[in-house]
């Protein structure tokens, strides 16, 4: 089946397990994170949120607050009206700008009305964080509350409360109020093709990003410079963002972020908390660290967007697929972040499809990307349809996978393709065939045993990004990247990247990150590009120095040989993807409706792994990541009052240690001759299919198709009743 | 199955009456959400009607109640309280408002930055230091309670610039990745190592349990553990 790639093995430092080259600064308390810098003057500053789903501002009077001692700015959306351009993007672009300047929805820093319970309403910086809290206290707001709307599907109904005046779908890149449409063949005659037509319906709940760093942002002013230390997971796209909400160029503006305690999607923009900080900082005089609670970071950032996704498939008999048809919804809060997209359909092989989402405005808090935007709630849904198809059918949900999923083809080829190799390889080491049960609920007794499965391919395309190399007559290399180590190691595998390409010891390679007036620009950790396209473009930069090196020597005395690269590569017209296939085992008590893994296996091919340390991690941790959304974590709202009720870590009841499953990672490595040594996406790939193989496997152990995430004990015992 | 949260329903409880509701800026709306939330109650109004009055007066004994509570946010100079305190084995003598926490003064008044802040509502555990030996949530202490005890922070792990066996075993095993987690981590798994030197998964999972990580490396963490016990 596969393409005949030589065999990879271990290069001189890329594909050894590699201590990250900032360990001991994580392990010692050194690491300075944002909300660890102090600046002589510093104030703190705090935001004040709204209380109601919906409400207008009828008057804002905040003189006792500023009157009280100690405080040194207060701002409201009377005095201090700036447009949170990436907070709100008509189609959801997160990087045009055009669409940024067309938004006809506009998010501003402060909004009247308030929209979601947690929209910022004033901002106060004092002397030290109690006297900012005092003055919040002190702000009188009259609101008048408006009616609001939570569910999607609630929301589209015509007597539903409008969000926005023009409606409640969310507008497309050309301000029209439209779902996204993708169609391909006739549909209809996809359908009168099969010999058997299945429906299902299947949602899926808000999960907050939740890293474990709450969100800050120290502002400080030089003239017209303006420096921003900020958790920022996309330091030259903040820095740019910062610049045009606030009418600066970009080198006006400095983001500094050495270390960052986790992103998961939600910060490779500037965040509202980046421009409260500066403009209370220039109103102030003085630098200002604004810090975030833990419940405003739940309800004032953003998370993963809730769905509901309706599916309808046709199928002949043999189990091919004839046409697929889906209709969903996205609540996007009040706000459209990011696009509300749902993936998924695109894995399989079918000529007739048919897909409509509409991205929906509600009163809940603002949704945006969380790791794999749109996959794991996606192929949650997909991947549960199809199992479900299989067994209607009497499949075996792999046989079906392998009959039906997308495969090269003339028309598209694709650089390599490893998928039927990762699903094969993952039913040897996990036993498939003798773990799964035949007929699914057959388990006697009340703790049932099952397996399921799930599949995917991400995109692993290839861009443009920058690095800088230079070289000292000592024969000391230092790289210079516009990355943020947020969590999986990007400045240690730009560092191993650069010592392969260049030929020298890691330790002869410092590595200079998160501080965009030291680093070139750098595509952002998110879409798992950093190491495709920032890790390219250190390629070929060394490339370019030892060709320098090897025409006029090395630089002697004070002199540097410095080498800079943006390359700009593509994949020759092939589709470039990471494949990877899931099996897990579960008991499901059907007493206590608890849900138990007792085994997993992710097999992955993910080109030439760098680091296999810090990828395995990445796989486990975003596997746990989706156990969570499969099984526990949950935003929910009080229907009534339009509170949320479980903004934190132990209410949206977060996977602790006790909770973690054996888990088995298996690599499947190729270089396809594509990105920096044949490497691919890692990161978000984990994540994707979680949730469906669990759903899966709870199915097969139970005979019970759970179509809602989570799948929490009380759907399990209703399930059951 | 889903460990320490679910057994312990009556820390549970304290946590939404008293601990939790920390920076909590959202106005309240009315009784029912204070209802639908215990943690609608901010830690102002908790200190403010509770904590301040009682640790004041036990602390000092000459504050007023009626002082605290005219003035409880303009900290005047008599109103800061002595603190006695030993950290990472240095004695330091402070002048601290009885409204700071243990993990605010670490961090503000000593520069002990490694400690870090959460959730600051006793959810996550990043803020672990410990105190007397034992883990506690630094976040969750008011600094005068922490008078005349021993704490020790990430910052005191390492003798002379060489980390310690638990440390190296982080560096080796890759236990932090966004590393925000890792020093509640480490110092909890120091406080186990110190009962139990060679503990096995499954005690170093019951031990760790209040340490939550959100890049849920678990595993990794829990592998450095191990193998620091077992290389002792």
């Amino acid at each position: 089946m596969s393409e005949a790639f030589e065999p990879v093995t271990p290069l001189q430092t890329i594909g050894h397990a590699t201590a990250r080259v900032d360990a001991i600064e994580r392990v010692n308390g050194s690491a300075k994170y944002s909300r660890d810098i102090k600046l002589p003057g510093m104030l703190y500053a705090r935001v004040l949120r709204s209380p109601h789903p919906h409400a207008r501002i009828l008057s804002i009077d905040a003189s006792a607050a500023s009157a009280l001692p100690g405080v040194r700015a207060v701002i409201t959306h009377e005095n201090a009206q700036i447009v949170w351009g990436s907070g709100s993007i008509s189609g959801g672009r997160q990087y045009s700008d055009p669409s940024k300047d067309a938004t006809l929805h506009r998010r501003y820093i402060f909004n009247n009305p308030a929209r979601h319970v947690g929209d910022s309403i004033a901002a106060v910086a004092a002397v030290d964080r109690h006297t900012a809290e005092h003055a919040l206290s002190l702000i009188k707001v009259a609101y008048e509350q408006l009616p609001f709307v939570l569910e999607p599907e609630a929301a589209l109904a015509d007597a539903a409360p409008k969000v926005w005046p023009e409606g409640n779908v969310c507008p497309d890149f050309r301000n029209n109020l439209e779902p996204m449409v993708s169609n391909a063949g006739d549909i209809d005659a996809g359908f009168a093709a099969a010999d058997e037509v299945f429906e299902g319906r299947y949602d899926t709940a808000f999960i907050h990003n939740a890293q474990m760093e709450p969100r800050c942002a120290l502002a400080h002013w030089e003239g017209d410079k303006l420096t921003l230390y900020t958790p920022s997971q996309g330091i030259s796209n903040c820095r740019h963002d910062t610049a045009r909400d606030l009418g600066l160029e970009d080198h006006q503006v400095r983001i500094v972020c050495n270390y960052m305690g986790g992103g998961f999607g939600n910060k490779n923009q500037n965040q509202d908390t980046d421009l409260i900080a500066a403009t209370l900082s220039k109103r102030a005089n003085a630098p200002v660290m604004l810090e975030m609670s833990r419940r405003e970071d739940w309800l004032g950032v953003h998370g993963r967007w809730p769905t509901v996704q309706y599916y309808k498939i046709g199928v002949k008999q043999d189990g091919t697929l004839t046409a697929m048809q889906m209709r969903a919804y996205s609540g996007m809060g009040p706000y459209r972040k990011n696009s509300g997209g749902l993936s998924g359909m695109e894995a399989y092989a079918c000529e007739h499809r048919a897909r409509t989402i509409f991205p929906v405005y509600t009163n809940r808090t603002t949704s945006g990307n969380f790791r794999g935007p749109s996959e794991p709630h996606g192929f949650f849904g997909i991947e549960s349809m199809m199992d479900d198809v299989a067994f209607r059918i009497g499949m075996d949900p792999v046989q079906f996978t392998l009959k039906n999923m997308l495969r090269p083809t003339d028309a598209q080829p694709f650089t390599n393709y490893s998928l039927e190799d990762c699903i094969l390889r993952g039913t040897e080491l996990f036993d498939w065939s003798t773990r799964r049960q035949a007929i699914p609920g057959s388990d006697p007794g009340a703790i049932k045993r099952g397996a399921g499965f799930a599949f995917m391919m991400f995109r692993a395309g290839v861009g443009s990004s920058s690095a800088i190399v230079r070289v000292d007559s000592k024969g000391h290399y230092t790289l210079f990247v516009g990355v943020t180590d947020i969590g999986p190691g990007a400045k240690t595998t730009m560092g191993m990247i650069a010592a392969e390409a260049l030929g020298v010891p890691l330790a002869q390679v410092d590595v200079v990150a998160g501080d965009t007036d030291r680093c070139p620009y750098s595509v952002g950790e998110s879409g798992s590009r950093t190491t495709i396209m920032t890790g390219y473009a250190v390629v070929e930069a060394a490339k370019d120095l030892k060709q320098q090196i090897a025409a006029q020597g090395m630089p002697t005395g004070n002199a540097v040989l410095i080498a800079s690269a943006t390359p700009q590569p593509t994949t020759d017209g092939k589709s470039r993807q990471c494949f990877g296939a899931h099996f897990v085992e579960v008991e499901v008590d059907t007493q206590l409706g608890t849900t138990r893994i007792s085994k997993y296996v992710a097999v992955h091919e993910s080109g030439r792994i760098i680091n296999p340390q810090t990828t395995r991690d990445q796989i486990r941790g975003a596997i746990i990541q989706g156990i969570g959304q499969a099984l526990y974590e949950d935003l929910h709202y009080d229907p009534a009052s339009g509170q949320p009720l479980t903004p934190g870590y132990y209410r949206a009841r977060h996977l602790t240690h006790a909770d973690i499953p054996p888990i088995e990672v298996d690599f499947i490595e190729v270089d396809d001759g594509y990105g920096p040594f044949g490497a691919k996406t890692a990161g978000e790939a984990g994540i994707i299919m979680a949730p469906a193989a669990v759903a899966n496997a709870i199915f097969n152990a139970t005979g019970k198709r759970m179509t809602s995430l989570p799948i929490t004990r009380n759907k399990i015992l209703e399930a059951h009743a | 199955m889903r460990g320490y949260s679910r057994q312990q329903p009556e820390l549970d409880a304290l946590r939404g009456e008293t601990m939790s509701a920390q920076d909590d800026h959202c106005e309240k709306p009315d009784s029912v959400v204070q209802y639908l939330d215990p943690r609608a109650q901010s830690r102002r109004d908790f200190l403010q009607h509770t904590g301040t009055a009682v640790v004041a007066s036990a602390a000092l004994g000459s504050v007023s109640m009626q002082a605290s509570q005219a003035a409880p946010l303009e900290v005047a100079a008599s109103a800061l309280t002595r603190l006695n305190l030993t950290v990472n084995g240095r004695a330091q003598q402070l002048l601290v408002d009885p409204r700071w926490t243990l993990v605010e003064v670490l961090r503000d008044q000593l520069d002990l930055t490694g400690t870090k802040i959460g959730c600051n509502r006793s959810e996550c555990g990043a803020c672990t230091v410990l105190m007397n030996g034992k883990p506690v949530y630094a976040c969750s202490q008011l600094a005068v309670w922490a008078d005349g005890m021993e704490v020790q922070t990430v910052e005191g792990l390492a003798q002379n610039g060489r980390l310690s066996p638990l440390q190296q075993a982080f560096v080796d095993n890759n236990g932090p990745q966004c590393g925000f987690c890792t020093s509640g981590q480490l110092m909890s798994a120091t406080a186990l190592l110190r009962n139990n030197p060679s503990p096995d998964a499954a005690q170093v999972r019951m031990a760790l349990v209040g340490n939550l990580c959100r890049c849920s490396n678990y595993m990794a963490i829990v592998e450095a553990v191990v193998a620091t016990g077992a290389n002792a």
